[in-house]
C-alpha cells in the first residue's frame, strides 16, 4: 500500500492497498464463518429421538382415569407370555396446560363422570423412550365416543414399592417426551417450569450407571398435584423421597412432603441404586 | 456525507458490503443447519433455527467489536469500518429472530403473558448456576434495539454526538449480558467443550484487541511537552508534517490534528462531528480535511464543513518559527477562521526541489 493511498467509503472504488487487504480480510472471515458453523453444529449435544406429530390426529379408545394423573389405558393385544398387553398415554393438554381442565369441561358438557370408562380420544400422539402421550385440545373435539364402564380386568394393576429416594431431573414430559428438543437441563428451564404450572404433571427423569433412563410421575403424598410445589426444582439434579407405587406401565412417586424434595449436585445423579426400581416397573421398551 | 436524511445513503462500496453481509450470514445458517441435521437426523428445525441465528449473531457481534481496536492498529481496516452500522443492523435482526422464536417456544401458550413468564418463570436471581439467563439475552436484545434504530445520522445529529455515542458505548453492557447469556445458559446443558472454548477465545481476542489499540493511543496521549511559552507549545518541526497529511498531539487532555496544506498549517480538533473519527488521520482531498471513517469534511482554514453541510470543529493557533512548529492548546470557538502559519522553506531545500 503507498503511503499517499487514503480510503474514503463514498468514493466508486477502494484504492489497491486496501482493495487488496479487504480481499484478504474476506478470505479469512470466509474460512471463519465455515469453520465457527461446523464446528458448532457437530459438538452440539445429541437430539432425542422424541417425536411430535404436529397436526396429525389419531383416535385412541381406552379407558380413562382421572388419577393419579389424566390418562387413558389402552389394551394392545397380547404379549410373548400371552398375557394382556397394554399401555398407559398420560393425557396432556394444548400448549403448556395440562388436560384436566379440558376433560373437566368435557365431563360437564356431556353430563357424564368420565372417570374408568371407555372411551375414545382424539388428539396428537408424542412419544420417546418407551412413553407415549397424547395431547388433547378443546379445538379439536377431543371426545368421541363414551361406552361403558369399565370392567374389573382394565383396572389399574397397583404394586407398592416402599418408600425410596430416587435422585433425577424433573421435567415436563410433554416437552421432554416429543414437542421440543432439548426438553430438558437449563436451556429448557423456563419452558418446563411454565408447562407444569400449567398443569402437566411433572416427571421425574432417573438416568442409571448405563445411561438408561426412567421416568416417575410425580404426585403429593395424598395423589394431590404438587406442580407449584416443583417449580423451583425443575431442570436440576434432586433426590425425592417418596412412597413408590407402580401404576401399571408408569411408577408413580408420592411425595411425602415438600421437604421430601431436595436439591443435589449434578455428579451425584447417575447412581448404581437408581436402577432399582426401572427394573421392578413394567415398561413398553 | 449528505445534506439531508435519507433511510440509505447508498453508494457503490456500501452495495457491496451489504452483499458480502448477507451472503455471510446465508452461508453460517445454510452450514449450520445443514451440518445440524446431517449429524443429527433427530433435529427440530425450530431448535436449528434458534441456535443458528444465536450463534451467528454472536459471531457478528464479534466482528463488529474488533473492526474498531483493529482499524486503530491497521488502517487497511477503514473498509470494514466504513459501514459497521448496516452489520451492527443485521446483528440485531439476527438476534431478534432468535429471542422471538425463543419467546414463541419456551414462553408462548402458557398461563401468563409471554413477557411475565420470561422474569417470573424461573426466579433464582440469587443463583448463579439456576439464573434465569433468559432475562439476561432480553436486555441484550433491548440495547441492541435502540443501537439498531438510531443507527442513522438522523439520530447522532438528534441526540448529540456526545449522547448517541455514550449510548452506542453500552454495546460493551450487551456484549458482556450476551457471554453471561451463553454461560449461563447452553453451556451448562452441553458437554462439548468447544461453544465454551469459542465463546473463551473471542472474549479473549477483543479484550487483546481492544488493549493493543488502547495501548497505543495512550502512548500518543501520554507525549510530554517541554517548551512552552506565551500560552503556546512546541510540537513538532515543520519538515514533520507531511503534505495534505496531519500530525496529532494530545495537548492538556486535548486532541489536536496539524495539518499541512500548500506549506501551510492548520489546527483543528481532531475529533469529527460525525462519530468521533480522528480528523488527524484522514487527509486532505479538494482542499478539505477528510475524516477516514466516513469521509466527513471540514475546510482547513476555518474547521467548518463545506456549504451546504454545517459540521464545526474547534480551531486553534499555529505559528512557526524558523523550522519550530508552536501550537497554542486554547481551542477557538468551532469555525473560527484561522490564517495558516506559513512553512519557511529552506533555500537549499528549495533548490533541491527544484532540481
Amino acid at each position: 500500500m503507498s503511503n499517499n493511498e487514503f480510503y474514503i467509503g463514498w468514493m466508486p472504488k477502494a484504492p489497491g492497498g486496501f482493495a487488496r487487504h479487504t480481499k484478504k480480510v474476506i478470505i479469512a472471515l470466509l474460512i471463519l464463518t465455515i469453520t465457527v458453523g461446523v464446528l458448532l453444529a457437530i459438538s452440539q449435544k445429541k437430539f432425542g429421538t422424541g417425536q411430535f406429530e404436529f397436526g396429525q390426529l389419531t383416535n385412541i379408545t381406552g379407558v380413562y382415569f382421572k388419577e393419579p394423573v389424566p390418562a387413558i389405558k389402552v389394551m394392545s393385544g397380547k404379549d410373548l407370555l400371552g398375557r394382556s398387553a397394554y399401555i398407559t398415554i398420560p393425557l396432556i393438554g394444548y400448549g403448556k396446560s395440562g388436560a384436566d381442565g379440558i376433560l373437566l369441561d368435557l365431563e360437564k358438557l356431556q353430563h357424564v363422570d368420565l372417570n374408568k370408562k371407555e372411551i375414545t380420544l382424539k388428539g396428537t400422539l408424542l412419544y420417546n423412550d418407551g412413553k407415549l402421550l397424547m395431547q388433547i385440545d378443546a379445538a379439536d373435539n377431543p371426545l368421541v365416543s363414551v361406552n361403558k364402564t369399565a370392567g374389573e380386568n382394565m383396572l389399574p394393576l397397583q404394586k407398592e414399592l416402599g418408600e425410596q429416594t430416587i435422585q433425577g431431573e424433573i421435567v415436563d414430559p410433554k416437552c421432554f417426551f416429543g414437542v421440543m428438543k432439548p426438553g430438558e437441563g437449563k436451556p429448557h428451564k423456563d419452558c418446563a417450569i411454565r408447562c407444569i404450572s400449567g398443569g402437566i404433571p411433572p416427571v421425574l427423569k432417573v438416568t442409571n450407571k448405563e445411561g438408561d433412563c426412567n421416568y416417575y410421575l410425580l404426585v403429593g403424598a395424598h395423589g394431590e398435584k404438587m406442580n407449584e410445589a416443583v417449580k423451583e426444582f425443575v431442570a436440576t439434579p434432586v433426590a425425592v423421597k417418596a412412597k413408590v407405587v407402580a401404576y401399571d406401565d408408569w411408577v408413580i412417586l408420592y411425595v411425602t412432603d415438600q421437604k421430601g424434595i431436595s436439591p443435589i449436585a449434578g455428579w451425584q445423579l447417575v447412581k448404581p441404586g437408581s436402577q432399582a426400581i426401572s427394573c421392578i416397573a413394567r415398561c413398553i421398551k | 456525507m449528505g445534506a439531508s436524511y435519507l433511510a440509505v445513503g447508498w453508494n457503490r462500496q456500501k452495495k457491496i458490503y451489504d452483499w458480502f453481509i448477507f451472503a455471510f450470514c446465508a452461508l453460517y445458517l445454510t452450514t449450520f443447519i445443514a451440518v445440524t441435521a446431517l449429524y443429527n437426523p433427530d433435529y427440530t428445525f425450530e431448535t436449528a433455527l434458534i441456535r443458528s441465528t444465536a450463534t451467528l449473531a454472536i459471531l457478528l457481534l464479534h466482528v463488529i467489536l474488533s473492526i474498531g481496536p483493529l482499524t486503530r492498529i491497521n488502517k487497511k481496516f477503514l473498509p470494514l469500518l466504513y459501514n459497521r452500522r448496516h452489520l451492527g443492523v443485521t446483528m440485531f435482526s439476527v438476534a431478534l429472530i432468535h429471542g422471538s422464536f425463543s419467546m414463541l417456544q419456551f414462553h408462548a401458550l402458557g398461563n401468563v403473558n409471554p413477557f411475565v413468564s420470561l422474569f417470573t418463570s424461573n426466579t433464582q436471581y440469587n443463583s448463579v448456576s439456576q439464573f434465569p439467563f433468559q432475562a439476561l439475552g432480553f436486555f441484550a436484545l433491548v440495547i441492541f434495539f435502540l443501537m439498531a434504530i438510531t443507527s442513522h445520522d438522523f439520530w447522532l445529529h438528534t441526540l448529540s454526538p456526545k449522547i448517541w455515542k455514550a449510548l452506542h458505548m453500552f454495546v460493551y453492557l450487551a456484549y458482556f449480558l450476551v457471554i453471561m447469556h451463553v454461560m449461563l445458559g447452553v453451556v451448562q446443558y452441553e458437554t462439548n467443550p468447544v461453544l465454551f472454548v469459542m465463546v473463551l477465545a473471542g472474549a479473549a481476542t477483543l479484550v487483546t484487541l481492544h488493549l493493543v489499540a488502547g495501548t497505543k493511543e495512550v502512548r500518543k496521549d501520554n507525549r510530554i511537552f517541554k517548551l512552552k511559552k506565551e500560552g503556546f507549545v512546541y510540537v513538532c518541526e515543520s519538515q514533520d508534517v507531511p503534505d495534505n497529511c496531519a500530525k496529532i498531539f494530545c495537548i492538556d487532555k486535548e486532541r489536536i490534528a496539524l495539518f499541512r496544506f500548500e506549506n501551510k498549517l492548520y489546527a483543528i480538533h481532531n475529533v469529527c462531528k460525525h462519530q468521533g473519527g480522528p480528523l488527524g488521520e484522514g487527509q486532505i482531498i479538494d482542499g478539505c480535511i477528510t475524516c477516514p471513517w466516513h469521509g466527513y469534511q471540514y475546510l482547513p482554514q476555518n474547521g467548518q464543513s463545506p456549504p451546504p453541510f454545517k459540521e464545526k470543529v474547534s480551531t486553534y493557533i499555529v505559528t512557526v518559527e524558523g523550522s519550530q512548529v508552536w501550537l497554542n492548546p486554547q481551542p477557538l470557538p468551532e469555525g473560527t477562521e484561522r490564517s495558516g502559519a506559513a512553512i519557511i522553506i529552506p533555500d537549499k531545500q528549495i533548490i533541491e526541489n527544484v532540481q
